[in-house]
């Protein structure tokens, strides 16, 4: 499952962010200029009618009155036109570019729309009612505000996003302390004697760092206990087991015949509770790691002392594991199929790219598969207790130490039992 | 052969010590360092020894063993069963490493495994000449036809034969048949050698004048 990133969350925020706050100064901006521009070019529109008003009042005895007569002027770009207009309407003199006939309709003194998309101000000129208009086209006067409001919204936006982008590897940058703090975290080891975990580079992580630091200690106390007891255990228990071995060894050979199968039938016990308190020393040793080791079937096989049945390798291999687990858990699980009347258990060993699994096929009174399910049930869900016995119980224990697990199948004669062994867990690889 | 058992639990001590009597070997079994050391000087075919002891550590004094030159074959008995264990225990020394808890049965055949590996003989079976021992089955056989030994003189062929080519001294030779044994008759090595030389052959044991006998190979 892959989960939210932070980084990644925090850059997508971002951008939103930028973007909106770029859009948000640019309606501001937009809004703004909008009006100072207005003002501005309607300013300059009345200006430029004050100043065309006193040219002509200075300069009208030598200029050519007459019906939409235009001034000469060299070809070049107008964006003021003006008209000097008679009291009926008529046009009397013009710039070259100006429409020959009245910008407004009807006398108008002041600044208005007129009709064809033009600005215009009017002034009263003369003692007969005429009228200058000097008049600015309206996509002039747009062009200048969306260059205005374009060059303003690009800006906001730009900056924006540079914004983004320095926020972007600001945060990367403040999220180096959190994996650093990862990497000390892997390499921390509270179980050995002197392991430190390094002090964290920012003020939030010292929570963090208080608490796996105190994760640590409890888990090297808790491991400490256990391991004190599984070494006292193991003295106390295994030295008396062998004695008992011995002694009932002895016994055999020295009683009189009709004690001899009492006695062997004890051993035959004593042996069976030797491996099981073997296997729970060997579970009790790996608590902490495993020592993988390439491990060949048959010959760990061979080593097995189970006696009354016979163990047939079907499929050898080598493969990856704990030699001592494994063979606890072999143990167990031949010591379960002996228990169940079977005096062959085929054994094979089948290694892919992810593990290997070993199935022992057994040719005993099997299981019912009501049964079966609620044992594979438990197992699954490791709720062991009132549903399998020890030796299944210590079998998937270490079955899931190797990172895998065990599965029991319908099969008749006897029972099958797959014990799944993942992959030692890969070593660090240098920086 | 003749065995030093270290074991300072009685149940185990008893049981190992009588199982390996039955075995047709002669066991001294010892509690403590202290009441072996008067021992360090007998002749023994293996040590077995148990780690923790009472009164110190058995890799120590195997390690103290070994640096005073006896190459007498060690087998560690011990509870500790950590890789690290059985390689501090191999490496201080001992010859092979059993982990409690154990079947005498198997403790046999390792004694008999590194007895063998000792006198470097490849497998359980030793030839000399016309007469073949399976030092398993504790078996002779001159010509491929069994012979009938004793206890004793099978005690005897066997030490001779693990130590082949060597002169054994009718000393250690005591100590390695008879042990600590009071109640042996002044000529009773002559006598077994005796019983032995009619059963097998007269060529198979050499004496070795005023130094003790030989197997040759």
């Amino acid at each position: 499952m892959s989960l939210p990133s932070i980084t990644r969350r925090l850059a997508r925020v971002l951008i939103v962010v930028s973007v909106a706050w770029g859009l948000a100064v640019a309606g501001v901006i937009w809004f703004t200029v909008r009006h100072e521009v207005d003002d501005l070019l309607d300013g300059t529109l009345q200006e430029a009618a004050e100043i065309i008003y006193a040219m002509l009042v200075l300069q009208g005895d030598r200029l050519p009155m007459g019906e939409g007569a235009t001034l000469p002027a060299p070809p070049h770009e107008e964006n003021l036109v003006w008209q000097l207009v008679s009291a009926d309407q008529q046009v009397l003199l013009r710039s070259h570019r100006a429409p020959a006939t009245a910008l407004l309709p009807a006398a108008q003194i002041g600044l208005a729309d007129a009709a064809g998309d033009w600005r215009v101000y009017g002034l009263a000129f003369g003692e007969r009612q005429q009228m200058l208009y000097v008049a600015q086209p309206g996509a002039d006067r747009r062009e200048a505000r969306y260059e205005v409001a374009g060059i303003s919204a690009g800006g906001a936006l730009a900056v924006g996003l540079l914004c983004a982008a320095w926020l972007r590897s600001r945060v990367r940058r403040e999220l180096v302390p959190l994996n650093a703090l990862s990497s000390a975290v892997a390499g921390y080891e509270p179980l050995e004697p002197g392991s430190t975990l390094d002090a964290p580079g920012r003020a939030e992580l010292v929570p963090m760092h208080r608490a796996i630091v105190e994760l640590g200690q409890r888990l090297a106390q808790r491991v400490s206990s256990e391991r004190a007891f599984s070494a006292h255990a193991a003295h106390a228990l295994r030295t008396p087991l062998a004695g008992i071995d011995a002694q009932l060894a002895v016994a055999l050979r020295e009683c009189p015949p009709t004690l001899v199968p009492r006695l062997r039938a004890t051993r035959e016990a004593a042996g069976r509770l030797r491996r099981v308190v073997t296997a729970l020393l060997a579970m009790f040793r790996s608590g902490a790691d495993l020592h993988w080791q390439p491990v060949e079937l048959a010959s760990l096989l061979e080593r097995l002392p189970v006696d009354g049945l016979v163990v047939r390798v079907t499929q050898a291999a080598t493969f990856q594991a704990d030699p001592d687990l494994l063979s606890a858990a072999l143990l167990n699980l031949l010591d379960n199929a002996l228990r169940h009347r079977a005096s062959e258990v085929r054994v094979s060993a089948s290694p892919d790219d992810t593990g290997c699994t070993l199935t022992l096929q057994d040719n005993g009174s099997g299981i019912e598969p009501a049964a079966r399910q609620r044992m594979q049930a438990a197992l699954d869900t490791e709720q062991y207790e009132g549903h399998v016995g020890l030796g299944l119980l210590l079998a998937d224990r270490v079955a899931r130490a190797h990172r895998g697990g065990l599965v029991l199948h319908d099969s008749a004669p006897g029972c099958t039992v797959q014990l799944r062994l993942g992959l030692p867990p890969a070593l660090p690889t240098a920086r | 052969m003749r065995l030093l058992l270290l074991e300072d639990d009685l149940i185990l001590g008893e049981g190992l010590r009588d199982f390996l009597r039955s075995e047709g070997h002669r066991v001294d079994w010892f509690q403590r360092l202290l009441d072996v050391s008067p021992m360090s000087g007998e002749p023994y075919d293996a040590l077995l020894v148990d780690w923790q002891l009472p009164d110190g550590s058995g890799l120590d004094w195997v390690r103290s063993l070994r640096r005073r030159g006896n190459p007498t074959p060690v087998l560690m008995l011990t509870a500790r069963d950590l890789l690290s264990d059985r390689l501090k225990g191999l490496d201080s020394g001992a010859d092979d490493y059993l982990v409690k808890p154990f079947q005498p049965e198997e403790l046999v055949a390792r004694i008999r495994a590194v007895c063998r590996r000792a006198s470097g003989a490849a497998g359980p079976r030793l030839r000399f000449a016309e007469v073949e021992l399976d030092l398993a089955a504790k078996s002779a056989t001159l010509g491929g036809v069994r012979a009938d030994l004793t206890a004793r003189e099978w005690a005897l062929l066997e030490a001779l034969a693990l130590r082949a080519g060597c002169i054994v001294s009718k000393s250690d030779l005591d100590g390695l048949v008879f042990g600590q044994d009071s109640e042996v008759a002044s000529n009773a090595l002559e006598v077994h050698i005796s019983g032995i030389r009619r059963k097998l052959g007269r060529g198979l044991i050499e004496t070795v004048r005023g130094l003790g006998y030989r197997i040759t190979a």
